[in-house]
C-alpha cells in the first residue's frame, strides 16, 4: 500500500498565533425549565505547547468550554479556530474524522469500547481516520501503550484491568493519531490519589514534548502543576493574573475582581497618572521603576493606607508595564498581614500608591 | 392527581415513543401472526365445509353411458333419493386467444327448470346463471387457459371438426370440480363449461345424459353408510335396466373435493401456530428484557425512596398491560383482514368461496388471552430479575453491564485479529447480550428454516409430480371421439414428421366387486400395450405387469387405504360394463395418492378382451424422435398430429401433451408451496421484527459508546457500519442455523404434505436454491433492521450521549 494512502499526522505551524482562539463564546441550553447560559461571552487564546488546567466549580461551565474546542458542544454565539481554521462550520460526521486526527480526548470515565482489547482501543482511532499504514497501526499502539506503561496488558480487554491502567491506556489512544492537541476532561476525577500521580505524570511527559495540553481539573493542586490555569466561573472566564496572584481567593470574588479590574498599558518610560490609594495595581506583565531606577515595590499590608506604599513617581520600565487597576476594598482582605516586597525580576507584583512619607 | 407511580407508567409510555412503539410492535407482530392463523384456520375449516355444503353438493355421482328424462324420474322415487339430476358431460375443444385449441369439458343439465336448487351449483361471479340454449358459462378456475371473458363468443370445436359459437354469459365458480376423482381431481382439470341441456343436439351430442347427480335424505348428508347404501341401490336399478355403471363415487355433503388440500393447509397453520406463538413469546421477552435492563437506576431510586419489590413488579406488570392492550387493538383488525386476504387468495386457488368476512370470536379471544399472559410471563422474568438487585448496583450501572464480556464466544472472539477494529466492534457486539441474541437467534432461524423447509417441500413435490410423469412418458396423448385400429392409427401418425413411436392404449372405468357383490368403488382401469416402454411405475410391492400376464392387475397404493386387507396375490374382481372378472393382483404402485382416485395397470389384450376393443383403441400415445422436447416442442407436435389426423377424417377429441399433465399438476399443487411461503414469510416477518428490535435495543443501550467513538474519530459511515455489520452478522449466523434446522423441519412438512397429498412419507429431494434466496432476503431483513438503529445511533451528538453537565 503506498504511503500517501494514510493521513499524516497534523502539524502546526503556529508563527506564535494561538492554536486554540475562541471569541465572544456564548452557550445557553434551553429547556422546559428555561433558559440558562453556561457561557458567557468567553474569550480564550492557547499558544501551542501550552499545559493549561481549566478550573471552576462544578456547574462553573468548564467542560461546555472544553466541549466547545472538541466540537462535542457548538457555541450558540462566537467562534472557535483551531489551527487557524473555524471548526464551527463542520457536520457532525467530518467533525468526528476532524477530531480524530487533531485531538486526543480522554474521560473522566476512560470510555474505553469494553469489546476491545487494550491495544484495538489504541488503534481504533487509526482505522477511523486511516491514519498509518494498517500494518503500521498495532506496533505504534504498542509502543504508545509501553510509553504509559501497559505492554504487558496490551491484549487484555478493558474490564481485566484496573481503573488506573484503564485511564493510562485511555491517554493512551488519545495519543493514537499523534495529535498536536490533548484535552482532558477529569482525567484522575476517577482515580485514587497515587493513581491519578501516575496519569498526571503521563500528561508532564507529554507537555514536556510539545504537546497542548487542556486539562480540566477539580484539583487545585494539580492546576498548579500546569503552567496556566483558566478559573471558569459562572460561565465566565477570570482573569489569569488574579488567579495566579490570589490563588487562595473564592472563586466568587475572583470573578468579581475581574469584572472589577481596569487594565492599564504604560508605554516604555511613561509614569503612572496620579492615583487613588482606593486602588491597588497589579503588574501582569513588564517593569515599573520607581523613583530613580527600579525598586522593590512594596505591598500594601494590614489596614492598609498607613502602611508603607509606592512613593514617588512610577512609570514603566524600557519594555513598558501593562498593570490591572483593582477596586482596594476588595483586595485588602486577600494581602498578606505582613509587607512583601516582591522579588526583582519577577513578573508579577502588585502594590499601591500610598502617600509621600514625611 | 394521578398517584406518581401511575404518572411514571405513562410517563415511560410516552416519552420514549420509539421504544414503546418497538415494544407494542413486537407485541403485534406476535399477536398478528396467530391471529392471522387462528382466523384463518378458523373460516377455512369452517367455509370449505359451509360453503360446500350451501351448493348443495351431491351425495353420489353415478357415471354411465346414457339415460333419459324418464329413467331420471323413476330414480327420484328411489328410497332414500332426495334430489336427482341428470348431467352430460362431454369432452370437447375451445379456442383459446392464441388460435390454439384446448380441451374443455362441458356439462349440460336442466339448470333452471328443476324446481329446487341445483346440486353443485356454481356461484355466479359475473354474468348471469343458467345459462341458456346454446349459450355458455365458463368456470373461473381454468379461464385464463380460455382466454375468455364474460360477453365474448367463444369458439367450440366438436369432434366432427364443427365448430359452435356460443356467447359467455356468466364467469362462475364450481367448487364441485375435482369431486368425481376421475378426472385427476381439481389441479387435473382443465376448462369448464355449463349450457343448457337443449344445446345438446346442436353440440352433436345426445339429448341425455351419463353422469346421475343425487342428494340423499338431508339426515343422511353427513351419514358414509347411509348414502353408500343408496349408491347400492341406484346401482341395482341401473343394473335392472340395463344402464351400466362405470363408476360411482360418494361423498358427504360437507365434504370438499379439495379438503384434503384444506387439511394440509390446516395441519401446516396448526404446527406455526404453536411455532409462532414460540416466537412472539422469545420475541416479547428479549423486548422486556431491554426494558427492563434500561430501568434498573431508576429501579434503584425508586427503591431509595421506600418502593418495595412488590409495588416496583406491579408497576412494570401494569406497564406490560397497557403495552399489550395497545397492540392487541391494533393486531385484531389488522390480523383479521389479513387472514381475509390469505383466504381469498387460497379460496380462488383451492376453489371454494369465503362465505364473508367475519369477527372469529374464538381468534380474537386466543389473541387476548396470549397478549395478557404471554408478555407478562415474558416479562416477569425479566422484571423478577431486575427487582432484585442491591440499590447499590442499580444506581452504579453495575448490574447492566454484567457479565457482557465474558462468554465463551467473546472470549473467543477478543482472540481474532484479522479485522479492522470496527469490524471487530460489530462482531463482538454481537456476542455482547446473549440471551437477546439467543432469541433472536431463535425467532429469525425458525422463520429461516420454515422458508428454506418451504422450498425444499416445493421441490420435493415438483420431483416427485416428474416421478409420477414417467406413467406418461409420451410426448403426445391423443384421444379419438371413438374407437379407431390400432395399425391404422399408428401408420397414419407415424407419417407425421418427428414421431417416432405410437403406442395404442386402452382404459375402462371399472367398479370393485366387493365380497358381499356389490359395486364398490370405481376403479380407473389403464391398459398399455404388454411391451410398453411409455411407463415407469414406482412399485411398492410385488411386480409390474409381464407380457405373459394373464388377467394380472397391479393397484395403485390408493387401494390400501379403501381396502387396507389387500396384498399381492389376491384376485380382485372387477365389473366393467356390464361384466365382472376376476384379476390377479401382482403388484402395488405408488401413485399420487388421495389426489387421484384408484387407478390399476392391465395388459391391453386383457382389457380389450374385456370390452370388445381388441385391436381398437381411443387413446393413442406418441413418442417424438427428437427425445429433448420441450413443452413448446411437444404443442407443435401435437398440432401436427391433429392437423394430419383431421386431414384423414379422423374424429378426434383432444390432443394434449405429455409435460403438460406435470405442468397443470405443479400449478395447481403450487398454492400449497405458496401458501407455505405465505407462513414462512410470516414467521420471518416476526423474526425480522425480532431483529430490528434487538438492533434498536441494542443500540439505545450503546449509544454512549457511539458517543466515544464519535469523539476519537467514527464518522457517520464508520458507525452506521458497525450497526449494520452487527446485524447481518446476526442474519448471517441466523442464516448458517436455518439452513440446519430446514433439513428436519423439511422432512416434517414435507411428510405432513405428502401423506395428506400423496397419501405416503416424503423422499424429500432438497434444494439449495431456499438457501441462497433466505441468504438474499436475511441479508435485507438485517440490513433493513439495522439501518433505521444505524442512522439513528449516526445522528447522535456526543454531547447528547456523554451526557456532560
Amino acid at each position: 500500500m503506498p504511503p500517501e494512502r494514510y493521513a499524516l499526522p497534523v502539524r502546526y505551524d503556529s508563527n506564535g498565533d494561538p492554536i486554540i482562539r475562541m471569541r465572544g463564546i456564548t452557550k445557553t441550553f434551553r429547556s422546559a425549565a428555561g433558559e440558562a447560559t453556561v457561557l458567557k461571552g468567553v474569550d480564550v487564546d492557547i499558544l501551542p505547547g501550552q499545559f493549561v488546567s481549566v478550573v471552576g466549580r462544578s456547574g462553573s461551565g468548564k467542560s461546555t468550554l472544553v466541549n466547545m474546542i472538541t466540537g462535542i458542544d457548538r457555541p450558540t454565539s462566537g467562534s472557535v479556530e483551531i489551527g487557524g481554521q473555524n471548526i464551527l462550520h463542520m457536520p457532525e460526521s467530518d467533525m468526528a474524522v476532524w477530531r480524530g486526527r487533531h485531538l486526543g480526548i480522554v474521560f473522566q470515565f476512560f470510555q474505553l469500547l469494553p469489546m476491545l482489547t487494550l491495544i484495538e482501543n489504541v488503534m481504533l482511532p487509526m482505522d477511523f481516520c486511516n491514519m498509518y499504514p494498517p500494518a503500521m497501526r498495532e506496533e505504534r499502539a504498542l509502543g504508545l501503550l509501553t510509553r504509559v506503561g501497559l505492554d504487558d496488558f496490551a491484549y487484555k480487554l478493558p474490564g481485566a484491568v484496573a481503573g488506573g491502567q484503564q485511564q493510562s491506556a485511555a491517554v493512551a489512544r488519545a495519543l493514537a493519531n499523534d495529535p498536536p492537541i490533548l484535552i482532558a476532561d477529569e482525567p484522575t476525577g476517577n482515580l485514587d490519589s497515587v493513581t491519578a500521580e501516575q496519569v498526571m505524570e503521563i500528561f508532564e511527559e507529554l507537555a514536556a514534548l510539545g504537546k497542548t495540553i487542556l486539562f480540566v481539573t477539580h484539583d487545585r493542586t494539580l492546576a498548579l502543576r500546569t503552567n496556566r490555569r483558566l478559573l471558569i466561573s459562572d460561565g465566565e472566564l477570570v482573569n489569569e493574573t488574579l488567579v495566579a496572584a490570589f490563588p487562595d481567593a473564592s472563586h466568587s470574588l475572583l470573578l468579581r475582581l475581574s469584572k472589577g479590574a481596569q487594565p492599564l498599558d504604560l508605554p516604555p518610560g511613561a509614569d503612572l497618572p496620579p492615583g487613588s490609594s482606593a486602588h491597588i495595581y497589579l503588574v501582569e506583565a513588564g517593569w515599573l521603576e520607581v523613583g530613580s531606577g527600579p525598586q522593590p515595590v512594596v505591598i500594601a499590608a494590614g489596614d492598609g493606607l498607613d502602611a508603607p506604599a509606592v512613593s514617588g513617581a512610577v512609570r514603566a520600565g524600557d519594555e513598558g508595564a501593562k498593570l490591572l487597576s483593582l477596586p482596594a476594598d476588595l483586595v485588602e482582605p486577600l494581602l498578606p498581614a505582613e509587607p512583601v516586597f516582591a522579588e526583582a525580576g519577577r513578573s508579577l507584583r502588585w502594590f499601591r500608591l500610598g502617600r509621600r512619607q514625611g | 392527581m394521578i398517584r406518581p407511580r401511575w404518572h411514571k407508567i405513562f410517563s415511560d409510555l410516552l416519552s420514549h415513543k420509539g421504544r414503546s412503539l418497538l415494544i407494542i410492535a413486537s407485541i403485534a407482530t406476535g399477536l398478528f401472526a396467530i391471529g392471522m392463523i387462528t382466523t384463518s384456520y378458523v373460516i377455512l375449516a369452517e367455509d370449505i365445509r359451509s360453503g360446500y355444503r350451501a351448493v348443495n353438493p351431491p351425495n353420489i355421482q353415478l357415471f354411465t353411458t346414457f339415460f333419459d328424462r324418464d329413467y331420471l324420474n323413476r330414480i327420484r322415487k328411489i328410497d332414500g333419493v332426495r334430489q336427482a339430476e341428470g348431467v352430460w358431460n362431454t369432452n370437447l375443444q375451445i379456442r383459446n386467444t392464441a388460435g390454439e385449441w384446448e380441451p374443455i369439458t362441458v356439462k349440460a343439465s336442466d339448470y333452471g327448470r328443476m324446481g329446487a336448487k341445483e346440486m353443485g351449483q356454481p356461484h355466479v361471479l359475473e354474468g348471469i346463471w343458467p345459462p341458456d340454449e346454446k349459450q355458455i358459462a365458463l368456470d373461473i378456475n381454468r379461464l385464463s387457459d380460455a382466454g375468455a371473458k364474460l360477453g365474448d363468443t367463444v369458439e367450440i370445436k366438436l369432434p366432427s371438426g364443427v365448430i359452435r359459437r356460443m356467447p359467455v354469459v356468466g364467469i362462475v365458480r364450481d367448487q364441485t370440480i375435482g369431486s368425481s376423482r376421475t378426472e385427476g381431481g381439481f389441479f387435473l382439470a382443465g376448462i369448464q363449461g355449463y349450457t343448457n341441456i337443449d344445446t345438446l343436439r346442436w353440440l352433436g351430442q345426445p339429448e341425455g345424459y351419463n353422469t346421475l347427480y343425487v342428494r340423499v335424505e338431508t339426515e343422511d348428508q353427513e351419514n358414509k353408510p347411509a348414502i353408500r347404501a343408496v349408491a347400492d341401490r341406484l346401482i341395482d336399478d341401473f343394473d335392472k335396466n340395463g344402464y351400466p355403471v362405470n363408476g360411482f363415487i360418494t361423498h358427504l355433503s360437507s365434504e370438499h373435493p379439495n379438503l384434503p388440500y384444506v387439511d394440509a393447509m390446516a395441519a401446516v397453520i396448526y404446527l406455526l401456530g404453536f411455532l409462532v406463538v414460540f416466537l412472539s413469546g422469545f420475541l416479547i421477552t428479549n423486548t422486556f428484557s431491554a426494558l427492563l435492563n434500561q430501568q434498573v437506576e431508576q429501579i434503584g431510586v425508586m427503591k431509595t425512596v421506600g418502593g418495595s419489590r412488590g409495588q416496583i413488579v406491579a408497576m412494570y406488570m401494569v406497564l406490560i398491560l397497557v403495552f399489550s392492550l395497545i397492540a392487541l387493538a391494533v393486531a385484531i383488525p389488522l390480523s383479521n383482514k389479513a387472514a381475509y386476504m390469505l383466504l381469498e387468495y387460497i379460496s380462488v386457488h383451492i376453489n371454494f368461496q369465503v362465505i364473508e368476512l367475519r369477527f372469529v370470536p374464538a381468534s380474537s379471544i386466543l389473541q387476548t388471552i396470549v397478549a395478557l399472559l404471554v408478555p407478562q410471563l415474558a416479562g416477569i422474568i425479566p422484571i423478577l430479575q431486575g427487582t432484585r438487585i442491591s440499590v447499590r448496583e442499580a444506581l452504579s450501572g453495575a448490574a447492566s453491564n454484567q457479565n457482557e464480556t465474558t462468554g465463551f464466544m467473546y472470549r473467543l472472539l477478543a482472540k481474532f485479529r484479522g479485522f479492522s477494529r470496527p469490524i471487530l466492534i460489530s462482531l463482538r457486539n454481537t456476542f455482547r447480550r446473549r440471551g437477546r441474541l439467543a432469541l433472536t437467534l431463535i425467532t429469525l432461524m425458525l422463520g429461516g428454516a420454515t422458508f428454506i423447509a418451504t422450498f425444499n417441500v416445493r421441490n420435493s413435490i415438483s420431483s416427485y409430480i416428474d416421478r409420477l410423469g414417467r406413467y406418461f412418458l409420451a410426448d403426445v396423448n391423443l384421444t379419438l371421439d371413438r374407437p379407431y385400429r390400432l395399425e391404422r392409427v399408428a401408420a397414419d401418425v407415424m407419417q407425421v414428421q418427428g414421431v417416432a413411436m405410437v403406442e395404442g392404449w386402452n382404459g375402462a372405468f371399472a367398479s370393485v366387486v366387493t365380497e358381499d357383490g356389490k359395486a364398490g368403488e370405481t376403479v380407473q382401469v389403464v391398459a398399455p400395450p404388454k411391451d410398453s416402454k411409455l411407463i415407469e411405475p414406482i412399485l411398492l410391492r410385488g411386480r409390474w405387469l409381464m407380457p405373459d400376464d394373464r388377467n394380472a392387475i397391479t393397484l395403485s397404493e390408493l387401494f390400501l387405504e379403501s381396502y387396507p386387507e389387500i396384498d399381492v396375490g389376491d384376485t380382485l374382481r372387477l365389473k366393467i360394463g356390464m361384466d365382472e372378472s376376476d384379476w390377479e393382483i401382482v403388484g402395488l404402485f405408488q401413485f399420487a395418492g388421495r389426489s387421484s382416485g384408484l387407478f390399476a395397470y392391465v395388459n391391453y389384450d386383457d382389457l380389450a378382451r374385456e370390452t370388445g376393443m381388441q385391436g381398437k383403441s381411443t387413446s393413442f400415445r406418441i413418442v417424438a424422435s427428437d427425445t429433448t422436447l420441450d413443452l413448446a416442442g411437444q404443442k407443435e407436435l401435437a398440432s401436427r398430429v391433429e392437423a394430419h389426423l383431421s386431414s384423414l377424417n379422423y374424429k378426434i377429441k383432444d390432443v394434449g401433451t405429455g409435460l403438460s399433465l406435470g405442468d397443470k399438476t405443479s400449478q395447481g399443487l403450487s398454492v400449497l408451496t405458496t401458501f407455505l411461503l405465505i407462513m414462512s414469510l410470516l414467521m420471518a416477518s416476526v423474526g425480522s421484527i425480532g431483529l430490528a428490535g434487538t438492533m434498536s435495543l441494542n443500540v439505545m443501550e450503546r449509544t454512549h459508546e457511539i458517543g466515544v467513538m464519535r469523539a476519537i474519530g467514527g464518522s457517520n459511515r464508520a458507525i452506521i457500519t458497525i450497526v449494520l455489520v452487527e446485524g447481518i452478522a446476526i442474519g448471517l449466523i441466523s442464516w448458517l442455523l436455518a439452513s440446519l434446522v430446514a433439513l428436519p423441519i423439511s422432512k416434517q412438512l414435507a411428510d405432513i404434505m405428502f401423506q395428506i397429498i400423496f397419501d405416503r412419507s416424503a423422499d424429500v429431494v432438497f434444494t439449495l436454491s431456499g438457501n441462497f434466496i433466505w441468504l438474499g432476503i436475511v441479508l435485507v431483513l438485517s440490513t433493513l433492521a439495522g439501518s433505521a438503529p444505524a442512522f439513528n445511533a449516526s445522528r447522535l451528538t456526543i454531547r447528547e450521549v456523554l451526557a456532560y453537565e
